[in-house]
């Protein structure tokens, strides 16, 4: 689904670079592309003519360096507390629970559908229930994450757990390990790379549910802001949020790319994304 | 999948969760903010009869169905550039990253400016969301293909619009199909929560045509239907399980050659 190819990883032998004139072209790819859509952007800003409907990039930058200064720190943190909250709580029940059915086959069989059946249910769908369970507080977007966050990270370790080499586990069992040994030094081990998969697609997910349910029942945080300086028709503003959302949800995805190739470096399946 | 004999613990369980549920709120006399089972399937009979329920659903397939339409228009030809033009690639991959990461459902403020409330806001929501794993996947798929087709065909005298069309494409067209499927789904989790954020917004009368998530706004904060809330969940989810199916079918008959 996403783009992981594990190109840095390959062996290269270093050799002192000389500096070529394609070589600085290609330093010049992103922020040439970057400057063509600033520029497209001012264009159809300027040919729009309405600072309201489409807010220039010189705009939207000053508002952005005003809001860093201002609000911007609250909603961000409230954001991230709701998102560090809902995802520990999420992934943490969905990894229990996948570890969990890898031990008790019973337990298995029950959570397995219940999965099954809820997972197509979208988080967002939780909303409107969630508004009503919670009233509109920090509660319907930490519930909201929650959701969304348990089940890419549950049905990844399953896979993960259903892809050990079942002559590992026998040589262990052989060995004399325990089902409890067996389960922490086996088959954890070789399901860690899909677990990894599945804590990053959890993240991802967890961030839309974030943004949509500070959107909708929430009083704080960076989706409920957006709406905010929608009221003013501070539409710069609103740009700069939207900015900002993009490029937290890049960072944290990053970072957890980053420490997935890092805990992972060993195995074949470290750029894998998703089990389906 | 499980087996068909190891359903046996779960449907005891579900059945009596369900149970316990029903009599548990029947005892409770409170019937007005807790859903329950009886109440739900009244609620499916009411919503059915009278005719909203249909039409949302099919209002709001058809958002997802054109912004999903959209999404390809831009996404693969994108895709399919940014993967083949090696240079191209490189320099709009990251522009393309860290758009993707922007939650499609942010832009709502900006798409009500510029589109409107009568639905063109959410369908402009629903496109951005299914462009991306558009773009993504052909890109991956125009990256991977073997150079030696290409090399024969230019060889033999194709151009590159040729070469792209008549050796890429098809190439790619399987990892444009699995992104398809992924685009699916997102498409039809965002049109939801657009039309949420909508209803929620958008308090008067002539908000459009009603489709599902305006449906669950009005439902949340007019009428108080819990037992509703919970059937349009439901009908949610079993859509998305539809869509699922028919794309993996979609996938399988275009390229029964393709494994990804």
């Amino acid at each position: 689904m996403k783009d992981g190819t594990p190109t840095a990883a390959a062996p290269r032998i270093d050799v002192p670079v000389a500096i070529t004139a394609a070589r600085v072209l290609r330093l010049l790819e992103v922020p040439a592309a970057l400057a063509v859509v600033v520029a497209l952007w001012q264009v159809v800003s300027v040919a729009v003519g309405n600072k309201t409907l489409v807010p220039p990039p010189s705009l939207v930058l000053t508002a952005w360096v005003e809001l860093v200064h201002g609000d911007l720190r609250d909603d961000v943190l409230a954001s991230l507390a709701h998102l560090a909250l809902g995802y520990a709580l999420g992934a943490g029940t969905g990894l229990a629970l996948a570890v969990l059915s890898a031990r008790f086959a019973m337990l298995e069989s029950i959570v397995d559908p219940f999965v099954e059946l809820l997972r197509p249910i979208s988080a967002i769908a939780w909303i409107p229930l969630a508004i009503l369970m919670f009233g509109i507080s920090a509660k319907v977007p930490v519930f909201l994450i929650f959701y969304a966050a348990l089940f890419p990270i549950f049905v990844n370790t399953v896979a993960g757990v259903k892809q050990v080499d079942p002559q590992l586990v026998r040589a262990a069992r052989a060995l004399g390990a325990s089902p409890r040994l067996i389960l922490t030094h086996v088959v954890m081990p070789s399901a860690l790379p899909f677990v990894l998969a599945g804590a990053r697609l959890s993240l991802g997910v967890a961030w839309m549910a974030m943004v949509a349910a500070e959107l909708t029942g929430s009083d704080a945080g960076l989706g409920w802001r957006l709406f905010w300086y929608q009221e003013f028709f501070a539409m710069n503003k609103v740009m700069a949020v939207i900015l900002t959302i993009g490029v937290l949800g890049f960072l944290l995805d990053t970072l957890l790319r980053g420490l997935q190739a890092r805990i992972t470096r060993w195995s074949p399946d470290a750029s894998r994304d998703d089990a389906r | 999948m499980i087996d068909r004999r190891a359903w046996l613990p779960f449907s005891v369980v579900a059945a009596a969760m369900v149970i316990a549920w029903q009599a548990g709120v029947v005892s409770m006399r409170q019937q007005a903010l807790v859903p329950y089972p009886v109440g739900v399937v009244e609620a499916a009979v009411r919503t059915v009869k009278d005719g909203s329920l249909l039409t949302a659903t099919a209002n709001s397939l058809v958002r997802v169905l054109v912004g999903f339409g959209i999404g390809a228009l831009f996404g693969i030809p994108l895709g399919v550039v940014m993967g083949f033009v090696r240079p191209v690639g490189r320099a709009l991959g990251p522009i393309v990253d860290s758009l993707r990461s922007i939650a499609p459902i942010a832009w709502i403020p900006m798409a009500l400016l510029w589109l409107g409330i009568r639905g063109n806001a959410a369908l402009f929501i629903v496109a951005y969301a299914a462009f991306f794993p558009f773009v993504i996947n052909a890109a991956q798929g125009a990256r991977l293909i073997d150079r030696n087709l290409v090399n024969a065909a230019r060889a033999l005298g194709a151009g590159r619009a040729l070469v792209l069309r008549a050796v890429v494409l098809p190439s790619a067209l399987p990892a444009i199909l699995a992104g398809a499927r992924i685009s699916m789904a997102f498409a039809w989790g965002s049109i939801i929560a657009a039309e949420l954020a909508m209803g929620i917004k958008v308090t008067s009368g002539t908000s459009g045509a009603v489709g599902l998530g305006q449906l669950m706004v009005s439902t949340l904060y007019v009428r108080r239907d819990v037992n509703a809330l919970v059937l349009y969940m439901i009908v949610i989810g079993v859509i998305s399980l539809f869509i699922d199916l028919a794309m993996r079918r979609l996938q399988r008959s275009l390229t029964p050659w393709g494994h990804s």
